[in-house]
């Protein structure tokens, strides 16, 4: 009795997502410790420098979320067992990317009013960093216009390869053009030791939610294409008792 | 054997065939949008600005045009013009450029701070002015700590601020 009930509630998380799911709060404690206490003030932006500890994470596992979709598009497209679960994390990773890219736009619109003055500005980095977002929301309709399993993965595959394309063209945006967004910072060593350490703290925590986030995701995703199956087994099924009849 | 058409039930009782309207209509959105967003990169994105030694030299960056123009507030030359107007000196690579707007900067506008102004630059007997609509503070990729040490070391990058890139 126990089982079936356990068989039919059919949870999303593992021991292993539990502990990843507490290891999740315990950064983002310790991005909230060192973020809004520890860390110094700027010199020249005060306060408002902390929503770099956000707003960095975020733009950056955005775009390793949108590496992993491509990378698992190649997967499914690759072999040609064509397995399902290469799409599902696909999908989950994109969707989770596309979340993490809105956190940086928004987060970046408020910086923006802080620092420069305004929300918004058509410079090469926001403009191609919008494209992208709204490129992987397009990828997540794609998705969902219906079809079977493997239509849904061949379309969304073929798509997500060429969406990937745009990450190099948004990081090197401010090199390649002339952008009112300010050059590489970390990769120039810019930042000063503890800030550079925060920024450290956020980049871990935002990527074991993004882990966190993927796991669950897919799962909930295979469920609902056995959900799914097991709706058009039970059509058949009635079909054939029909036709029996 | 019976050949009346038979009842027509739905195999799936309360399932409809999903239409993917929502997807539709999502995806019709974002081809507009991603529309907008090339036609402002290619419009606006690319060369963001002019720096104020192109003026009148660069091509795209013409006396009357309606461009931005990038430099560095010059020290001691930020002032109110009246009726709310702010009048400053921005320069960069040894050209200066005086700028008058018609509001109050904000953000983090401060003396030998880079900014990009809107507007066009116009004539006026012989003197350039960039009668400016908008300032936009461009804050550089350095992160140091605030700490009262280093008034000094902020005084002489001040004093030093014209010869600023």
């Amino acid at each position: 009795m126990t089982t079936d009930t356990r068989s039919e509630r059919r949870p999303t998380s593992t021991t292993f997502t539990r502990w990843l799911g507490a290891a999740v709060l315990a950064g983002l404690a310790w991005l909230a410790l060192f973020g809004l206490v520890l860390s110094p003030n700027d010199r020249v932006q005060k306060t408002g420098v902390r929503i770099l500890y956000i707003h960095v994470p975020t733009a950056w596992l955005a775009y390793l979320a949108f590496i992993v979709t491509g990378v698992c598009s190649v997967g499914y497209l690759w072999k040609r067992s064509r397995n399902l679960q290469w799409d599902r994390v696909a999908g989950a990773s994109a969707e989770v990317g596309v979340v993490f890219m809105g956190i940086t736009l928004v987060t970046g619109m408020l910086w923006g009013k802080i620092s420069w003055g305004t929300y918004w500005t058509w410079d090469s980095r926001l403009t191609t960093t919008a494209f992208l977002f709204v490129t992987y929301i397009g990828y997540l309709a794609v998705r969902d216009l219906g079809g079977t399993h493997h239509q849904r993965a061949r379309r969304s595959a073929v798509l997500a390869l060429l969406a990937v394309l745009e990450v190099p063209l948004v990081h090197f945006s401010v090199k390649w053009w002339r952008p009112l967004h300010q050059q590489e910072s970390v990769a120039e060593g810019k930042l000063n030791g503890l800030m550079m350490f925060t920024l450290f703290v956020g980049l871990v925590a935002f990527t074991l939610l993004y882990v966190w986030l993927v796991l669950h995701r897919q799962r909930a995703m295979a469920m609902d294409d056995m959900v799914a199956d097991q709706g058009l087994d039970a059509a058949l099924a009635e079909r054939r008792e029909e036709a029996v009849r | 054997m019976d050949l009346s058409p038979r009842e027509v039930v739905p195999t799936a009782p309360g399932r409809k065939r999903k239409r993917p309207w929502l997807a539709m209509g999502v995806l019709a959105a974002v081809l507009i949008g991603g529309g907008v967003l090339v036609f402002q990169f290619l419009t606006n994105a690319i060369d963001y600005y002019c720096n104020v030694d192109e003026i009148g030299v660069k091509d795209g960056c013409d006396v009357g045009r309606t461009i931005r123009i990038q430099g560095v507030v010059e020290k001691g030359s930020v002032s109110e013009a009246g009726s709310g107007r702010t009048e400053f000196v921005i320069g960069y690579h040894g050209a200066t450029m005086p700028v008058v707007v018609g509001s109050q900067p904000t953000g983090l506008f401060q003396e030998c701070i880079p900014v990009v102004v809107a507007g066009k630059v116009v004539e006026d007997g012989g003197t350039r002015v960039f009668e400016g609509t908008e300032v936009i503070v461009k804050h550089d990729n350095n992160y140091d700590a605030e700490n009262a040490d280093r008034v000094d070391q902020a005084n002489q990058e001040a004093a030093a601020c014209s010869q600023k890139d």
